[in-house]
């Protein structure tokens, strides 16, 4: 249970190279989405059109599908308390009607959505403006609260980055994009940015110990994370064996969220802090004897150099150079520290 | 066990007696119990148990959601509108008409080329097109859809107007708790019988026209005289009737002992003599054109609304496709209702359990628990007036739940080290901290959930409404409390030991 998070111990560069390698991946996957359907995630019938029934039956799934052979199922979901989930293809008003009747007759409990393929084309224009000004609102959010660049610029790549994955996640497991699944990743870029915002506030705002202001970060983090994650995991399941599609499609969503958000936090972000922390006051790097020489000369070094030179001396030794080579800007840049 | 109290001018309390007089627990407190009261006190009509209303997924009901059959066109200010609606209805024989200084309805469906040539060809410039009704329109579905529902004696019916992106009513949505679809695809498709009647003699009337001689309904229009009426128009055969049953009654020569009654479904719905002007006008040749006046001033407009209504016979002004329907047995949403009492329920658990196995505290993990408990009921209490719950709104509130725990979480670590709390000045400093990073995020989902409350077409503004209702409810009143709380019971907790 104990585990401290030592961001020392960690290379920012893998930190952030491997975040940023599994975005550009899902970045791709988003992209082909786009490119074959027009929108990031393949389109369930909210957006689609078609006609979803949900009934529950001690009928086996062959006996179902008996039952609406002759109709154009697209898919059947099982749940393990007997529902069954089915989807059909849009069909028009008239062939609809029958087909009500023809459901209702053979399951008087069935619930019907039907959606008309016009209907769903704008909601998808609508759903993807509100993705976007959501995206806009929240980086607004974010600079607004830290007023710092390059913070405020990760925190909000964090944020698209979770959704990004996200999307691509649901891609890959054929999970649809739906009403449901839409709100839940509004919802994860709102929450995307939780942790993110906790970390980045206490790691720059507060005085202290780099090292320590991370582990206490992470502590808090990771047990908020997990509540969370509990919290929905838990509706996730209940949803999961009760086949109730809109709860279980929002948090089976929010669950991938989560697991990204956590990734993206704890690596991408705090691999990036750690840069941006070394290279604003590079003095205060206290990790092993190595690290204390290079910071040495660090110190007086260009700001740009700071961050290669702190890995390894011969790097450092160029520094050194560099800093006997232009002796006054040193010397000035040392009396400003002061 | 108690600190030395200072000398102050004010009184100092500590544990129990401090959480209960400090204003933030006070005004929790007091919302915790209004909230329930909101919650089971029976005082609305739909008490059920509860005061909550549901959504249709929960209650069982259907909802068709119909789309209009017509055309918002933006003409650029140059050209008079009017004129341009005018011949353009010629032109397309359907009804066109000017709804603002540059909008032209047209009620009948056209690709945007043949509405180009349109307008070009009734000398003005188009602008855009869009589909969807104007607001006098879309009132008139509304208002004639709710009748129809009305007179089957169900009450629990909503018909909402959708509107797009630009502004323009695009969709209409009747939701019909405890009705089935087939009854709700009758009851949205039903036509009434509209029949005009003539007084002869007495109390004595008869047979005029049916509705199907009114070709056309014009919405309500005001006099120079300041009387409102609703004009119709007659076909030929109608006006022919019409002109026929006023001689044949005398109601051309008197027309004040002859009064000229509307039904709908055989009951009385308008009832009025000739104008002397249209009397003698009649008695010369058919009359098409006809206008119901109804009164001055707002009755005079009400009843004009009214009267359009049954004027149409439950036909709309436009036509309309049905866009989506759909429909949840009562079984089946008693069903979903058990599982979304038991995930929240499995949820709370789980936040529990997280929530001990990290602090191993119960003074901590009582108070935190009941103050997310807290949250949701006032949560619901709130809900009681402003909003349904369908499933999607109960994923957001297990969601709040879940998230309402993080910023305790916050909150708690901030403030608490190695399980001691700071003395009261740096206490409240790190509080204020806290709930600063608290606010942030809280910020983030709220405007992150913004856009599906504008977005009218989904039926997520209950999910985004019950986020950032949750939000604002744990930001302003349960995490200052709980802040007040904890340092109480941690301070006590300290002088004990």
């Amino acid at each position: 249970m104990k585990f401290e998070f030592d961001i020392d111990k960690y290379n920012p560069k893998l930190t952030i190279g491997i975040p940023a390698v599994i975005f550009a991946i899902g970045l791709v996957i988003v992209a082909i989405s786009f490119g074959t359907c027009g929108l990031p995630v393949t389109p369930g019938i909210d957006f689609a059109g078609g006609t979803s029934v949900t009934i529950y039956t001690d009928q086996t799934q062959d006996q179902v599908k008996e039952y609406f052979a002759g109709y154009d199922l697209k898919s059947i979901d099982t749940g393990l308390s007997g529902g069954y989930y089915l989807k059909f293809g849009p069909m028009d008003n008239d062939k609809m009607q029958a087909f009500n009747e023809y459901i209702l007759a053979g399951y008087p409990d069935a619930g019907i959505n039907q959606i008309g393929a016009s209907f769903g084309t704008t909601l998808q224009g609508q759903a993807m403006l509100a993705i976007l000004f959501a995206f806009l609102g929240m980086a607004v959010v974010v600079f607004i609260a830290f007023r710092n660049l390059i913070p405020a610029i990760t925190v909000v790549c964090a944020g698209v980055a979770d959704v990004t994955i996200t999307a691509a996640v649901m891609n890959v497991i054929g999970m649809e994009l739906s009403l449901a699944t839409t709100a839940a990743l509004l919802m994860l870029i709102g929450y995307s940015v939780d942790s993110n915002i906790l970390l980045t506030t206490k790691v720059l705002k507060r005085q202290g110990n780099t090292k320590e202001k991370f582990a206490g970060a992470f502590h808090t983090g990771f047990v908020m994370t997990t509540t969370t994650f509990c919290a929905i995991l838990a509706m996730f399941i209940v949803s999961l064996i009760g086949q109730v599609q809109t709860l279980y499609q929002i948090s089976g969503v929010l669950v991938i969220g989560l697991i990204c958000d956590f990734f993206f936090t704890w690596a991408f972000n705090a691999g990036v802090l750690k840069l941006y922390l070394d290279r604003k006051n590079p003095q205060k790097k206290n990790s092993g004897q190595k690290a204390k020489a290079a910071a040495a000369a660090v110190s007086a070094a260009d700001a740009a150099d700071a961050e290669k030179s702190s890995d390894n001396a011969s790097q450092a030794q160029k520094t050194q150079k560099a800093q006997t080579q232009a002796p006054s800007r040193n010397r000035k840049r040392r009396g400003g520290k002061r | 066990m108690r600190a030395p109290v200072q000398k102050k001018e004010k009184k100092e309390y500590h544990g129990m007696a401090a959480i209960i007089r400090d204003p933030r627990v006070i005004i929790a407190l007091v919302l915790l119990v209004a909230s329930l009261c909101a919650i089971f006190i029976p005082f609305t009509a739909n008490y059920n148990g509860t005061n909550l209303q549901f959504g249709l997924d929960l209650e069982g009901g259907s909802w068709i959601q119909l789309e209009f059959q017509a055309d918002v066109v933006t003409i650029s200010e140059d050209s008079d509108v009017n004129k341009v609606a005018d011949s353009m209805s010629k032109a397309l024989d359907c009804t066109v008409k000017a709804i603002d200084r540059n909008k032209i309805e047209v009620d009948k469906k056209f690709t945007q080329d043949e509405l180009r040539s349109a307008v070009a060809a009734a000398g003005g410039t188009f602008i855009s097109s869009s589909p969807g009704v104007g607001s006098e329109t879309a009132d008139s579905v509304k208002r004639t859809l709710e009748s129809k529902v009305n007179s089957l004696g169900t009450n629990d019916v909503k018909v909402n107007i959708l509107t797009g992106l630009g502004g323009v009513a695009q969709y209409v949505r009747i939701e019909m708790a405890g009705v089935d679809m087939k009854q709700a695809q009758e009851i949205v498709g039903k036509q009434g019988l509209f029949e005009i009647r003539i007084q002869t003699a007495g109390d004595q009337t008869e047979h005029v026209l049916y509705g199907d001689s009114v070709i056309a309904v014009q919405n309500p229009t005001k006099t120079t005289s300041g009387v409102w009426g609703v004009g119709f128009s007659l076909d030929n055969n109608g006006a022919q009737l019409f002109r026929q049953a006023c001689i044949d009654t005398g109601a051309t020569t008197n027309p004040s002992a002859h009064n000229i009654n509307m039904y709908l479904d055989g009951e009385e719905v308008y009832s009025a003599p000739l104008s002397p002007d249209l009397a003698s006008s009649i008695s010369q040749s058919p009359v098409n054109s006809l206008s119901a006046s109804t009164g001055t001033g707002d009755q005079g407009y009400e009843k004009a609304k009214e009267l359009e209504v049954h004027l149409r016979a439950g036909a709309l002004p436009v036509e309309v496709k049905i866009a989506g329907s759909g429909s949840t047995s009562a079984v089946l949403g008693d069903y979903f209702k058990v599982i979304c009492i038991v995930a929240a329920l499995a949820a709370l658990a789980a936040v529990a359990l997280m929530v001990y196995l990290r602090y191993r505290e119960p003074l901590l993990v009582i108070p935190m628990v009941l103050t997310n408990m807290t949250e949701i009921v006032i949560l619901l209490g709130v809900a009681v007036f402003i909003q349904q719950l369908d499933l999607a709104a109960i994923a957001a509130l297990i969601a709040v739940l879940g998230t309402g725990i993080d910023q305790l979480i916050i909150l708690t670590d901030e403030v608490i080290h190695e399980g001691l709390v700071p003395a009261k000045a740096l206490y409240m400093k790190r509080l204020k901290r806290a709930l600063i990073i608290i606010i942030t995020s809280a910020a983030t989902v709220i405007i992150a959930m913004f856009p599906l409350i504008i977005m009218d077409l989904s039926t997520l503004k209950g999910f985004a409404i019950i986020n950032i209702l949750g939000i604002l409810i744990g930001v302003i009143i349960t995490r200052p409390a709980y802040g007040k709380i904890v340092m109480e019971i941690m301070a006590n907790k300290k002088t004990k030991n």
